[in-house]
């Protein structure tokens, strides 16, 4: 894996609005504050309420990355896929939108979240989803036949409780029509209120607004080993990505992601240490 | 002591037919037994007795004084299944129930008062205990009436120490009535003999002898009631002292939930047998959210007109109560598969399971709640179809566009959340089903077969900037589809890296995944 040096560092990030009202939350107990004040400092700070952890833990679900492990996506969406948001990746003629979508969901699948593929082109490779280290029995695959059915699907799943959803919406032209931008807001929404990553892969924009953020495939170079008189070897791709569109980062930053056939990736690795695995 | 509960459900076949129609509830309305000229009413609502509809009148008498009396036919099938929700709800209370048909079920319920008995009412002494055990036992009978109103069935409770005194006690308008152990001759003295319900020679003959209540009865010699009456009087005589020597003969539990019901007239349309089912799926989900149950396996039989049936099963991907789940695999199943006649009634039978239940980690990854998830994935295989919906199995064999699908059942999460494992950044490629067929120009170039050209549709098409093969597979040669082919990997012009094989026999070419 290859990231190309970052003209400037990521700005802080500001609070984050949130779509979904918050409701407020309920005041430390009297016991707890007087408990508290009867302490010395240091002990005071780790005594914890079951209700301080709980809300804790359920923040921390809530509030983190489901990083793809690809460096230049996870530098670009600074840390990874955010829970509770909705970013798309969008590349129609540059190929490798496909293999970071695999890449997050063997990094979700890893870290034992629950995932779900939404395959709308029937695309899916079970063989070389597993030897890309995703876990299967972890994936649900859904195999929707137009746009509709599956942004349907993707809310069910968001509601569900599954962390990381990906709607994969396979090649130009996509099937059945558009959806309206509405059922896109509907879905940013359902994974926000449930924590949910949700990924949209799609080869034109698709999401509109509703979407955090957009990252766009650039361009693609194929690496061949071989040439001449030789045979050549499908060694892998060189994927330029864009930040087109982010709602805290600043747009336009680049950055490249290289990927390894899997035939050739020991060979491929000899010629080029730099590349992911 | 033992101590039997009677759940008694009055005019049952019309408490039946309300269950299922209960929008017939406020109108003047009648269930009638028998054909033709021999209809007779069996049971009316309320708005149809106070206009003198009584049961023993011919459909014609009735129709004479209400002209627009609503007549409906017992219908075995809903009182079949209101039977069985009795059953169900009676399960909740005791295990040790027994079906004596037509609306009424004995339930064994010694020593269950105390689970009714309020924490202030402590007994201090006999008299004190008495009455507080006769409270929590009418608290017992209220808690049923309550659990059968839920479902439907306005029911009346009686609890004693004999089924006979109980049957007697639950026929009784001001439910619930408890007879208090070795009181059961002084509470059926005052009764009228007809609450016996005697044979109706013995009735006859007691009422010419004047003996007009149960205690009449009773006080008479036993002897001399059975040398005149027979067994049924010596019968009728231990009835009448309280005295009842039948034990509760516990029913074993059916292994399925039933619910159906005869239709009026033939329903042609898909909607309107939907609309009827959706009211039978939802008691079918109440009584097994009663009993603890979710359905896995649905069946459905319809009676078709003039004769004949149409029996389907739809096997649920796991198990689930949720009644549009079930409607939409019913809808989906019955538009691939239509009866092909009217349809006159139906039967739906759901084979129950336990739902799934998982304990949910606080500290790991969120869990995903095991009935949601059941009801989501017969959601969505509702929507798209069997085969489209499940969990992606890596098969064996040469062939890149193998794959299988099977159930979705994830392994619980991780008790602690465990740190990322990098992805070994694989190129994928999005496999093509079924293969795009192309055609493909080539060149010899070197001694080698160069691929120069491909035209296909849309992105499919242009000049070869660099092809890469062939590489040979043969599969399956010893059976009766055999695979051999050359695989290429090309990479066009305009962009876009494709794997494209070229059959052998037929020497076609296929494009069958893009590398993406």
């Amino acid at each position: 894996m290859e990231v190309t040096p970052q003209p400037r560092p990521a700005p802080a990030e500001p609070p984050r609005p949130s779509l979904v009202p918050r409701l407020p939350e309920p005041a430390l107990s009297e016991e707890l504050r007087r408990l508290r004040t009867l302490l010395p400092a240091h002990l005071a700070s780790s005594v914890t309420s079951g209700t301080e952890l709980v809300r804790a833990l359920e923040k921390g679900r809530r509030d983190g990355f489901i990083p793809t492990t690809l460096e230049g996506v996870d530098t670009l969406l600074a840390g990874g896929l955010p829970r509770g948001s909705l970013v798309e990746l969008v590349s129609r003629r540059a190929s490798g939108r496909f293999s970071i979508v695999l890449s997050a969901l063997s990094a979700a699948s890893s870290l034992g979240e629950a995932v779900a593929l939404i395959d709308l082109g029937d695309h899916f490779d079970p063989q070389l989803a597993e030897a890309n280290g995703v876990d299967l029995r972890r994936l649900l695959w859904v195999r929707p036949r137009n746009a509709k059915q599956a942004v349907m699907s993707a809310e069910m799943l968001a509601a569900t409780g599954f962390q990381l959803v990906v709607v994969e919406m396979g090649l130009h032209p996509v099937r059945g029509r558009r959806a309206p931008d509405a059922a896109w807001v509907r879905l940013a929404r359902t994974a926000e209120s449930h924590g949910t990553s949700m990924l949209v892969s799609s080869p034109y924009p698709l999401t509109g607004t509703a979407s955090e953020a957009v990252v766009k495939g650039c361009g693609t170079r194929a690496q061949w080993l071989g040439g001449g008189r030789s045979p050549r070897l499908l060694a892998g791709l060189t994927m330029e990505l864009a930040l087109e569109k982010h709602r805290h980062q600043k747009a336009g930053r680049h950055a490249s992601v290289i990927v390894t056939a899997s035939d050739a990736q020991s060979l491929f690795r000899k010629q080029n240490p730099r590349a992911a695995g | 002591m033992t101590r039997i509960a009677c759940i008694y459900v009055p005019l049952f076949p019309l408490a039946a037919r309300l269950r299922s129609e209960p929008d017939l509830l406020q109108e003047a309305l009648a269930i009638v037994d028998g054909n033709g000229s021999g209809a007779h009413v069996v049971a009316a609502t309320r708005r149809a007795r106070t206009k003198g509809i009584h049961p023993g009148m011919s459909l014609a008498q009735a129709r004479a004084i209400v002209p627009k009396l609503i007549a409906r036919g017992r219908d075995p099938e809903c009182e079949r299944t209101a039977q069985e929700a009795l059953f169900e709800v009676a399960e909740t209370f005791s295990p040790r129930i027994e079906d004596a048909g037509d609306g009424v079920v004995y339930v064994d319920v010694t020593g269950m008062r105390r689970h009714f008995e309020k924490p202030a009412e402590v007994a201090n002494d006999d008299e004190t205990s008495i009455a507080t055990l006769t409270c929590a036992e009418r608290a017992l009978g209220s808690a049923v009436i309550d659990a059968a109103a839920k479902i439907g069935l306005p029911v009346r409770t009686g609890i004693a120490a004999s089924k006979l005194a109980a049957r007697v006690a639950a026929e009784l308008p001001k439910s619930p009535v408890v007879v208090e152990a070795g009181k059961e001759s002084e509470f059926l003295a005052p009764l009228p003999l007809a609450r016996l319900t005697p044979q109706l020679d013995a009735s006859a003959t007691l009422t010419r002898w004047g003996i007009a209540s149960i205690g009449e009865l009773a006080k008479l010699p036993e002897s001399e009631v059975a040398s005149r009456l027979g067994e049924i009087g010596r019968e009728l005589h231990h009835a009448a002292r309280g005295i009842d020597p039948r034990p509760l003969i516990p029913r074993t539990i059916p292994p399925d939930f039933r619910e159906g019901m005869d239709l009026e007239w033939p329903l042609v349309a898909l909607e309107p047998f939907l609309f009827i089912a959706n009211a039978a799926l939802d008691r079918l989900a109440k009584r097994m959210e009663i009993q603890g149950f979710a359905c896995r396996r649905l069946e459905l039989t319809l009676n078709l007109e003039p004769d004949g049936f149409h029996a389907r099963g739809i096997d649920l991907p796991a198990p689930t109560r949720d009644v549009k789940t079930m409607l939409t695999l019913l809808r989906l199943d019955l538009e691939k598969n239509p009866p092909g006649a009217p349809v006159v009634g139906f039967t739906l039978v759901a084979h129950p399971d336990r739902p799934r239940r998982a304990q949910l980690s606080l500290f790991g990854p969120a869990a995903l709640s095991p009935e949601k998830l059941a009801t989501t994935i017969a959601r969505l295989i509702s929507m798209l179809g069997d085969g489209r919906v499940g969990m992606a199995v890596a098969v064996d064999g040469h062939l890149p566009e193998r794959y299988d699908i099977s159930d979705y059942a994830p392994p619980p999460p991780p008790d602690r959340r465990p740190e990322v494992r990098k992805s070994r950044g694989l190129l994928a490629v999005r496999v093509f089903r079924p293969p795009v067929s192309v055609e493909v120009m080539t060149r010899e170039a070197n001694g080698e077969l160069q691929i120069e050209s491909v035209r296909g549709e849309g992105d499919l098409s242009g000049n070869v900037r660099v092809s890469s093969g062939p590489w040979r597979i043969e599969s399956g040669w010893w059976s009766d589809a055999p695979a051999a082919r050359e695989y290429w990997d090309i990479e066009l012009e305009r962009g876009g890296i494709y794997r494209l094989y070229q059959a052998v026999d037929p020497a076609e070419w296929f494009v069958d995944a893009r590398y993406d």
